[in-house]
């Protein structure tokens, strides 16, 4: 297929920004100098027109596109759905994911005896959701992995396990998203 | 898969010489042994045809039909696997004709499929998901429910059954027909009700049970000890022998965190075709369970009264460095050299060893200048097909190397009552489990009695390690490269797959220490099995032209096809 080339004229660096880009810089600091003080002036009267929040006593409500850390999804049952077929173990990228799986006597068969996910490697692909044939891992809203030691931030399938109740709106997304 | 097709000569059909037939396969031009089936041909030759029921070492049963192909002048698609090449035979493995019979093939097998991927053992080695992938459809016709079946049936006792998963090409029916020859397996039922089965009062427990579980294309017949227990994509693979009895065959390890998982046959059609024992398969466990030493040990009341050294109280071993445990061992052997001569001493090696352990032990035992050298070969059952009578994996090398008593020597049983006589002083045994069997308990004890020392070499505990003044751990044959001789004196060879624990060191680098520190001379350079391979080449006629360049995967058989006769002539002798 021939690729179709479209010349575009640059805008000098020179028209734009000034000498040496000093307009540009103005530009920039008027920006930022008037939410300075409307923030400052806010404040005082009570009303602060902050665009952040003041994490972590307060929060945002994440949209379901949100990826914070793998979770795994708990079903009313109290078990998991993983049923540890390593999928996600060999989609991770950086290799953080180390399942023991084991034999249940549920007609399932098979569920992980060990899931435990390094949250001090993981990058938040969701490249283990994705490969997830169970809907068992799924990206969560929660951020916080700060830990005292770096075995702290190792979290086990007790920590992993998220009501299946506090998760669908990400499941619905990712049933549309990878159309299931 | 790989073993489908021929590791060394393609597979004749009958052995005779048949002329040779040139075939064209998408366009290329092949010649072959008229009579091969056309799918070898195609295989031996890289080119892939879908196929469920063919198995290159069963009869052929055509009962898949995934293997169709198109041959010019026929009359319609013809299935591989039971068509014999004939001269100028054009075959188009790739036509749409071809794809859209293939297609319809995995359809009608995936109608009835469960979606048991995500908890299936075989998954990620299924012929199933592989041709589904390769020349199914993605979309599924039918929305009716699928047909349900026997789950986790135990239809053998190392076997398990899921009968939805069935796919019916009867290889296990033809293994258990042909090859076990014990036809517990049969087809019950026929159209849509056929399943595969056995009579209640016949499980499929032959001793050959679990290769159905290799033979079967999907996860309908699996591996009870491997079930559920590790993803095969997360397996190193490594070519190893089996140690467990003298006809070594061929195996594959599959390793997870420097632990076996599995152990499945590997093709050598010299030795054991595609196939092995469940004894052998399932004795693995070993190298790496409790049962292992990890630390060498010198017992702390190796210098008090031997009367009061067997109570429980004065049993405390202690841990030490290797080196220390071999100055030690050292020293009581030179000890007792130089009291009472070469003859005070008595050895007892080990048929599970490697050739390159035995060899260094061999120079130890004439540093040592003992006469009073034999070894334990374990004897148990054995069958017309593959299983041994002579339960070590080495025991043919061992001859082929001289582990046998010099002059005026004494043989094990003789060197075992020499020891609990006090007739000799210092005892060095590897591979004790053998020797405490034939010792016993009271044996045991009036042997530490009477001996200056009792050195034992092994990878795991036994009551002797647990009386030993000295132990030295050994390595288990999945952690050390080397070679063994099988009973028809075939050498093969065995290839690490598992790092050995902390600092451990091979058997043979251990005897080669140990000789330099008894001679006080300049340690000995650093072990090498290849280098020492080489060594025994040069030094021993029967191993001459042998080597890891020149063993490759299926082994080579030793020079003098005397030393074979003797073993095997030896082993009913001691059954
Ligand atoms: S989000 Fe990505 S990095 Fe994190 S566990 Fe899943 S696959 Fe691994
Ligand atoms: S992919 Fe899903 S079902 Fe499979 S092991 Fe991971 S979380 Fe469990
Ligand atoms: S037999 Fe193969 S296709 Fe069937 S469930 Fe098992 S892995 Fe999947
Ligand atoms: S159990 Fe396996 S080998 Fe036996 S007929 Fe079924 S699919 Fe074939
Ligand atoms: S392999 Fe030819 S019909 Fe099954």
């Amino acid at each position: 297929m021939a690729v179709g080339v479209i010349k575009i004229d640059r805008v000098s660096l020179k028209k734009a920004g000034g000498f040496m880009g000093i307009n540009a810089m103005l530009k920039g600091l008027t920006v930022t100098g008037r939410h300075f003080f409307k923030n400052l002036f806010g404040w005082i009267v009570g009303k602060p027109q902050v665009f952040t929040v003041m994490f972590p006593e307060q929060d945002i409500a994440k949209p379901p596109s949100f990826r914070g850390m793998p979770v795994l999804v708990q079903m009313d049952s109290g078990k998991e759905r993983c049923v540890a077929c390593g999928l996600c173990e060999w989609a991770c990228p950086v290799d953080c994911i180390h399942i023991e799986p084991g034999e249940t006597e549920d007609a399932i068969e098979r569920y992980p005896k060990v899931f435990d996910i390094d949250m001090g490697r993981c990058m938040y692909c969701g490249l283990c959701e994705e490969a997830c044939p169970e809907e068992a891992i799924v990206m969560s809203s929660r951020i916080e992995i700060a830990a005292f030691t770096r075995a702290g931030t190792i979290w086990h399938k007790t920590d992993l396990l998220t009501p299946v109740d506090e998760l669908p709106r990400r499941l619905d997304y990712v049933r549309r998203g990878y159309q299931r | 898969m790989s073993d489908e097709t021929a590791a060394s000569a393609p597979s004749t059909m009958n052995g005779r010489f048949k002329k040779p037939v040139k075939v064209v396969i998408d366009g290329r031009e092949i010649t072959a042994e008229a009579g091969h089936p056309l799918l070898q041909v195609a295989l031996d030759n890289g080119i892939e045809i879908p196929h469920y029921c063919y198995h290159p070492k069963l009869s052929i049963d055509g009962s898949c039909r995934m293997c169709q192909v198109k041959i010019e002048k026929a009359p319609k698609l013809a299935i591989a696997c039971n068509t014999p090449v004939t001269d100028g035979m054009v075959v188009d493995t790739t036509c749409d004709e071809v794809a859209f019979a293939r297609k319809g093939v995995m359809e009608l097998l995936l109608i009835n499929h469960p979606l048991d991927c995500p908890i299936c053992d075989q998954a990620g080695e299924c012929y199933l998901q592989d041709y589904s992938f390769g020349y199914g459809s993605q979309e599924s016709r039918t929305s009716s429910p699928r047909r349900k079946g026997l789950k986790r049936h135990p239809i053998g006792e190392r076997v398990i059954f899921d009968q939805e998963r069935c796919i019916l090409c009867r290889r296990c029916v033809r293994f258990t027909k042909e090859i076990s020859k014990t036809d517990e397996l049969r087809v019950f039922g026929i159209g849509d009700k056929s399943r595969i089965g056995t009579t209640s009062e016949r499980p499929l427990n032959n001793d050959y049970s679990i290769n159905t579980a290799d033979i079967c294309p999907v996860g309908a017949l699996l591996s009870r000890d491997f079930h559920h227990k590790r993803r095969v994509w997360f397996l190193q693979e490594h070519e190893s022998v089996c140690p467990s009895c003298s006809n070594g065959c061929n195996v594959k390890l599959g390793i997870y965190n420097n632990e076996i998982q599995r152990m499945v046959p590997r093709r050598n059609d010299e030795v054991n075709d595609t196939w092995m024992c469940d004894h052998g398969r399932l004795n693995y466990h070993f190298a790496q369970d409790e049962t292992r030493v990890r630390t060498p040990l010198i017992r702390d009341d190796a210098h008090a009264a031997p009367a009061s050294g067997n109570g429980a109280g004065a049993d405390v071993k202690y841990a030490t460095t290797l080196d220390a445990a071999l100055e030690a061992a050292a020293e009581k052997l030179r000890g007792a050299v130089s009291v009472h001569g070469g003859g005070a001493i008595g050895v007892l090696g080990s048929p599970h060893l490697t050739n390159e352990d035995l060899f260094r032990l061999v120079q130890l035992v004439n540093a040592l200048g003992t006469p009073n050298f034999d070894m334990i070969v374990p004897v148990g059952p054995a069958d017309d097909f593959l299983i041994k009578p002579e339960k070590a994996a080495n025991a043919a090398g061992a001859r082929a190397l001289g582990v046998k008593p010099g002059d005026g020597g004494k043989d094990a049983q003789a060197i075992l009552e020499g020891a609990k006589s006090g007739e000799l002083r210092v005892l060095l045994i590897v591979g004790s489990a053998d020797a405490a069997r034939v010792l016993g308990e009271t044996g045991i004890k009036d042997a530490v009695a009477k001996l200056d020392a009792l050195i034992v070499v092994d990878a795991n505990r036994s009551p002797l390690t647990d009386a030993a003044t000295i132990v030295l751990p050994g390595l288990v044959w999945a952690e050390k490269d080397g070679s063994f001789t099988n009973h028809a004196g075939r050498v093969q060879r065995v290839r690490q797959a598992m790092e050995p624990h902390a600092d451990l060191q091979p058997e043979g680098a251990l005897f080669a220490r140990l000789a330099a520190l008894f001679a006080r001379g300049s340690a000995p350079a650093a072990y090498d099995a290849a280098a020492t391979l080489r060594e025994i080449a040069a030094g021993v006629p029967a191993f001459a032209s042998i080597g890891f360049d020149t063993l490759g995967s299926a082994g080579l058989a030793l020079q003098e096809p005397g030393a074979a006769g003797a073993a095997e002539a030896a082993a009913p002798a001691q059954a």
